[in-house]
């Protein structure tokens, strides 16, 4: 249990940090390292898939995608434009909306329920495979028609065209 | 399902008789396709279908219904593309796929019986419809429109992901019926956490169908995307948009209206204002009917407002009276805009003298929307008022009719345009699948509009 508030301390700093500091590769960084506590997070919820998919994808992938734009663009705190104060306030009393509502309903949640589960290696990518391959097999599926559509997407979109339009 | 096999192989076939060169194949290929799928649609009606695949799609009547109307309007638009495509791009063949991409995902969406299939079926529909908006590559506009869409749309995705994430949270599945068991078991006591899913689920629905606060994107997105796919995602997505809406509290939520109906209402009102007024103070056509759009879903909310029996019947006459009254504005509007290159009212000046048949059916297509008596339009407002009506919500019916009377005003300027001004212009060549196509709307329109007892009863 300490490891776990350690950890989730650990995301918490990390995640202010990502916005706190000004140099957008910093923020990229924390980032990252926020990302890594969710993964030991997983560990922890014995969510052996999620776990890998959460350090190959998001950490692996997306980052490297987000520090390359980043790095493409050139962004320093001279380019970034500046919000205005309402816009500023808006969003703060918007997002501060949505926590009071979810941290509401979090708080009447623990009191009303500690439900065990009744399967704790649920999230073992064994028990996931069967799931997938069984009852969740038309989603999965489908999902190849959403690839499928993206891909041929991408290709249109970036194939050089003779034509113009 | 076999529709939704026959779609998804059809699209594939399609991108292959791009690679081929086929590219006269392309159309008739593409239509015939739709109609065989139609046709197992139909077929399905009144089987008493089991959900199946473990639960997890059900085509029961609401989907055959909503799935011919979302097949029989793209085919509508298939008929328009006829050499449009060829205008912007060579690669003629891979706009069909990914329009056919998108109807599969929208069968998906009306036939779910697990939220997880709502997902993919509205992320495969959207992620079609982001490439789609932005086809036109060497346009700002069509460019502007296409990343608005998808930033705004993954962002509403991820309001919808985490409503269902928390709804799964609270009833420990994705099931519509376990849901829907699990809202009738707990009279009261139900987790908190799953009100707070069922209210991120209404703002990522409200997003997909652009009912205000959320419909910023909108008229851009529209304003911006090739006219043909405006009218495909003003018609067909937004009809999907509302099936599903639809079956997710008609099955899952209908005990819980007390907490959520206030907020809908809301929705509403704010929707239908926000359209019809804005919509008044539009020189450009195509943006007009963009904020008529917007008005259309707040009337089309009222039926989910009014939760009831009827609603399935008063949401599926009005989309089906608005979906050909829109192929028909769409499909004037880019006749006219291939003439004179804009799209603003003036352009519909002296229409009447030179194309009556054009002129004439803008004018029909216009009253029902406007809700004139003998359109489709007006019994589609009357079944949605009706049903409002069963649940008292009388002073709500009040104000959509006030909001009816401004839409009148917006949709006649374009007829006071084509029949009471005049310019000198030359007729405008009307292909044959144009014609073809506005005939059909005619009649449909016209048809419902005098005797509608052909769909209102279906359900």
């Amino acid at each position: 249990m300490s490891l776990f508030y350690v950890v989730a301390f650990l995301s918490i700093i990390f995640a202010l940090l990502v916005i706190f500091t000004k140099n957008p590769v910093h923020s990229v960084l924390y980032l990252i390292a926020t990302f890594f506590t969710f993964t030991i997070h997983y560990i922890i919820l014995n969510a052996q898939f999620l776990a890998v998919v959460n350090f190959i994808v998001y950490m692996g992938a997306i980052m490297v995608l987000f520090l390359f734009v980043l790095m493409l663009m050139n962004l320093n705190t001279d380019t970034e434009p500046m919000k205005s104060t309402l816009l500023k306030v808006v969003g703060a009393i918007a997002g501060g909306c949505l926590l009071v509502t979810l941290v509401g309903s979090m708080k009447t949640l623990s009191s009303a329920s500690t439900t065990a589960m009744d399967n704790t290696g649920i999230g073992l990518v064994e028990n996931l495979g069967k799931v997938l391959f069984s009852d969740f097999l038309l989603p999965f599926e489908l999902s190849s028609i959403l690839l499928l559509a993206a891909m041929v997407g991408a290709v249109l979109l970036a194939k050089k065209d003779n034509k113009t339009a | 399902m076999s529709t939704l096999i026959v779609i998804s192989i059809l699209a594939i076939v399609v991108l292959y008789l791009g690679l081929f060169k086929a590219k006269q194949a392309l159309l008739p290929i593409s239509v015939l396709g739709l109609v065989a799928a139609l046709a197992l649609a139909i077929m399905e009606w009144n089987s008493n279908a089991a959900p199946i695949f473990s639960g997890m799609m059900h085509f029961d009547n609401f989907a055959v219904a909503f799935s011919s109307i979302c097949i029989i309007t793209t085919i509508l638009v298939f008929l328009l593309s006829k050499n449009y495509f060829e205008k912007i791009s060579d690669n003629v063949a891979e706009y069909y796929t990914l329009i056919l991409f998108a109807l599969s995902g929208i069968i998906v969406m009306v036939s779910y019986h697990n939220l997880s299939m709502l997902f993919v079926g509205l992320e495969i529909m959207s992620v079609s419809l982001y490439i789609l908006a932005g086809i036109k590559r060497k346009d700002f506009a069509s460019n502007e429109a296409a990343l608005k869409y998808f930033l705004m749309g993954a962002f509403s995705t991820g309001f919808l992901l985490f409503g269902i994430a928390l709804i799964y949270g609270a009833s420990k599945s994705f099931d519509l019926a376990v849901i829907a068991q699990y809202v009738i078991d707990r009279p009261t006591g139900i987790d908190p956490i799953f009100y707070v899913g069922l209210v991120l689920m209404i703002v990522g629905l409200c997003f997909k169908v652009g009912a205000a606060p959320f419909h910023f994107w909108t008229p851009d997105v529209y304003e911006g995307a090739p006219t043909l796919i405006t009218a495909f995602m003003s018609t067909v997505v937004k009809i999907a948009g509302f099936a599903a809406f639809l079956r997710l509290f008609s099955i899952c939520f209908a005990p819980l209206q007390d907490f959520w109906m206030p907020t809908l209402l809301v929705i509403t009102i704010l929707t239908l204002f926000v359209g019809n007024i804005t919509a008044l103070y539009q020189t450009n056509f195509k943006r007009m009917l963009a904020f008529s759009s917007i008005s259309h879903a707040g009337y089309m909310l009222f039926a989910i407002v009014a939760l009831g029996a009827a609603s399935t019947n008063a949401i599926f006459i009005y989309a089906a009276a608005y979906a050909v009254s829109s192929i028909t504005a769409f499909a004037v509007l880019m006749l006219v805009k291939a003439k004179t290159g804009s799209e603003n009212f003036e352009d519909f000046n002296g229409l009447a003298k030179s194309n009556p048949f054009l002129a004439f059916a803008l004018t029909v297509a216009m009253l029902s929307f406007a809700g004139i008596p003998l359109t489709a339009g007006f019994i589609g407002k009357f079944f949605v008022f009706n049903a409002a009506l069963a649940q008292y919500h009388t002073w709500l019916v009040a104000i959509a009719v006030v909001n009816a009377i401004i839409g009148v005003f917006y949709y006649f300027k374009v007829i006071v345009a084509m029949y009471f001004k005049d310019n000198q212009t030359k007729q405008i060549a009307t292909p044959a699948y144009f014609n073809f196509v506005l005939g059909v709307s005619l009649i449909i329109t016209l048809v419902l509009g005098i005797y509608p007892s052909f769909i209102t009863n279906l359900f």
